[in-house]
């Protein structure tokens, strides 16, 4: 069974809403057991597989030369035939039976060795996959574990806050009042921005002599006697 | 590279994003580093790793703020608003809920920076919206 399932099993039949500490410690050195005597087998098997490939490797070596030796007194054999000399045929013959029933024993062996070695490594894949699973397993409950510390310290933050109503709607309008001041600022700057660049301007304009903004006691005494010397 | 909890306490005390986000980090007594962001100073997140993943954490409120009749409107809301809102998800974490995002461990600071960021807004957003439902 999962350990999601287990872990959250017990909350469903409690019937319980606040859900109280699930993770089983049992689970986890269960899983955690689990994990280590795979591992272990897992060294063991390949410590054998190492011996047994080995032998299973030599074993072939030995098989490929009696079959050389074989076809080798095959060949004499014939060649024994053809120059009819019968009785050294039948020694020949004699010597590939002997090499024949020793290759047929040990290809039986050989054949059951290279069995046992397929048999250990299917059984490392599958001791691997147990182990992917439960290392899975086992992270789904050390997460759950590390929630439980990142909530820990607030839940009893919030017992102690908690009774007083509206605590979240507070905070957020802390936040949100915040915010707009801190928008207020960036306006604010903004509009900073833009005066600087608007000051810049007339000054400048005003440096050429363009715009209506050197007004003076002469220039107003000029318009005054324009404007007297207009109505007389 | 692994990221050790230590060094980003370190890393995000000096951070800032393009939107101007600041952030306040301590490791707490337990383990598990708290980050205030500039952007939502009243609800830190918390941020704490197993040996695959960083885990960030912003508790949001305990069940029994919110008004006992409206607890089914409740998550009915927040398990629809959930698969809505960017880099985090809604969980309940022995009574309180909490908005959550899971991170790789080699996830690079920038990005860790940019999630913290905008876990922090998200977090408004959610509690905007169900804000009426709570005590």
């Amino acid at each position: 069974m999962s350990i999601l399932k287990d872990m959250f099993a017990a909350l469903k039949g409690a019937g319980n809403e606040m859900g109280e500490a699930i993770i089983d410690a049992n689970a986890v050195r269960i899983l955690e057991q689990e994990i280590r005597e795979a591992e272990e087998a897992i060294n063991k098997a390949r410590q054998s597989l190492t011996k047994l490939k080995g032998t299973e490797i030599s074993m072939k070596r030995e098989l490929n030369s009696l079959n050389t030796d074989i076809s080798d007194y095959e060949t004499k054999a014939l060649e024994a035939l053809n120059q009819g000399n019968e009785e050294l045929a039948l020694k020949v013959a004699e010597r590939i039976a002997e090499h024949e029933t020793d290759r047929e024993d040990k290809s039986g062996e050989y054949e059951k060795l290279s069995a046992e070695v397929s048999k250990i490594n299917t059984m490392i894949k599958n001791r691997n996959k147990v182990i992917q699973k439960n290392k899975r397993e086992l992270e789904k409950v050390k997460t759950i574990r590390e929630l439980q510390k990142t909530t820990s310290s607030i839940s009893t933050n919030f017992a102690a806050t908690g009774s007083s109503a509206n605590r979240v709607s507070k905070a957020l309008e802390r936040v949100k009042k915040k915010q707009a001041k801190w928008k207020d600022t960036m306006e604010a700057g903004d509009w900073m921005a833009e005066e600087g660049d608007v000051d810049d301007l007339n000054k400048e304009l005003k440096e050429a002599g363009i715009g209506a903004n050197s007004v003076t006691g002469n220039s107003i005494l000029d318009r005054l006697k324009a404007k007297q010397g207009a109505s007389a | 590279m692994d990221t050790k909890l230590e060094d980003l306490v370190m890393k995000l005390n000096t951070a800032s994003t393009q939107e101007g986000t600041r952030f306040d980090a301590m490791l707490t007594d337990n383990g598990v580093m708290e980050v205030i962001c500039s952007n939502n100073d009243e609800f830190p997140i918390h941020v704490a790793m197993t040996d695959t993943q960083i885990l960030s954490v912003t508790p949001l409120f305990h069940i029994n703020e919110v008004q006992e009749d409206k607890r089914v409107e409740l998550n009915t809301l927040l398990l629809q608003m959930s698969p809505a809102i960017p880099l985090s998800s809604i969980g309940l974490q022995e009574g309180n809920y909490i908005l959550f995002g899971s991170m790789a461990l080699n996830t690079s600071f920038e990005n860790i920076v940019h999630e913290l960021e905008v876990q922090a807004e998200n977090t408004l957003d959610v509690l905007e919206a169900i804000e009426e439902l709570l005590q």
